[in-house]
């Protein structure tokens, strides 16, 4: 019997079982989807939800980019700060993949070179009081 | 009968062939083979990964803009079926492939070239940097040295001569 492989540390950020990300459960959205939820109608919509209760901070703190529910106020403040956010704001900046790119590289047409797009963390709501 | 491409690689996707994923959201992605499906589960950008047409287009590895590109297309307008336009299509498409391949491959070749010029550039340099390995820093400076002292012995040799 050969060495089980090591997948890093306790602290490593790599994902120990990629089977698992997969899984519907935990379904997390695409980048073409959130290059969707941002367009300002989708945004207005998704950044003033009602009050859910099933939902971690019942959906009133939501980052657009990331797609996540944060607790409170405080945590979302502390979350555009971390490196994980700030990764996902630089990855949003390119115009996301589509089938008709995939048909231009294909041969179906000139291939036409992606645009990038001025992508900026939502303002901070100062409703503390 | 229709060939689709495939979202991830762009490769052709027969009918019976592949995976289709519908999203959510109605939006449809076609997958030629389970690598790609994989690859697009991992939610890996196509135009990072190496292997797909669609990087090597986007890193001007291969032709990008061409008018040889611009004949398939997805023609939605059925068109009635006539032989001699059949026999004339499939002639045309023959020969359309042949230009677009040489197109193709010369820009390719044209590609290397730039490599190839920077390759003897850098060899140039690299032999110029390190010369003294080649040539110790004073081979050579013993026999300049014999010669310019035959010569001016030849010379003074001269000078009593004409006194």
């Amino acid at each position: 019997m050969g060495k089980s492989k090591q997948i890093g540390n306790h602290n490593s950020t790599r994902k120990k079982s990629i089977g698992k990300t997969w899984k519907t459960k935990r379904y997390t959205k695409h980048l073409d989807e959130i290059h969707a939820d941002m367009k300002p109608s989708a945004a207005a919509k998704l950044l003033k939800q009602e009050v859910d209760y099933d939902v971690a901070g019942c959906a009133q703190h939501y980052c657009l980019h990331c797609a996540r529910y944060f607790v409170d106020a405080k945590a979302l403040k502390e979350h555009f700060k971390t490196k994980g956010h700030k990764k996902r704001i630089k990855l949003l900046k390119d115009e996301p993949y589509s089938q008709a790119e995939a048909d231009r590289a294909a041969g179906m047409g000139s291939y036409i070179p992606h645009k990038t797009v001025e992508v900026k963390t939502q303002p901070i709501e100062e409703d503390m009081d | 009968m229709r060939i689709e491409k495939c979202y991830f690689c762009s490769g052709p996707v027969y009918p019976g062939h592949g995976m289709m994923f519908v999203r959510n959201d109605c939006k449809v992605f076609r997958f030629c083979k389970s690598k790609c499906h994989k690859n697009f589960k991992k939610k890996r950008n196509p135009r990072k990964t190496r292997w797909t047409k669609a990087f090597r287009k986007a890193s001007g590895k291969e032709l990008t803009v061409d008018n040889s590109l611009e004949f398939e297309k997805r023609r939605n307008t059925p068109v009635k079926y006539r032989r001699e336009l059949w026999g004339k299509t499939v002639e045309a498409m023959k020969k359309v492939e042949e230009i677009k391949r040489k197109r193709q491959s010369r820009f390719i070749m044209n590609r290397l070239k730039k490599g190839k010029q920077l390759e003897k550039t850098e060899a140039i340099n690299e032999v110029k940097k390190n010369i003294h390995l080649i040539k110790a820093p004073h081979a050579g400076k013993a026999k300049q040295m014999e010669d310019k002292m035959v010569q001016k012995l030849a010379e003074d040799v001269e000078m009593d001569g004409a006194d």
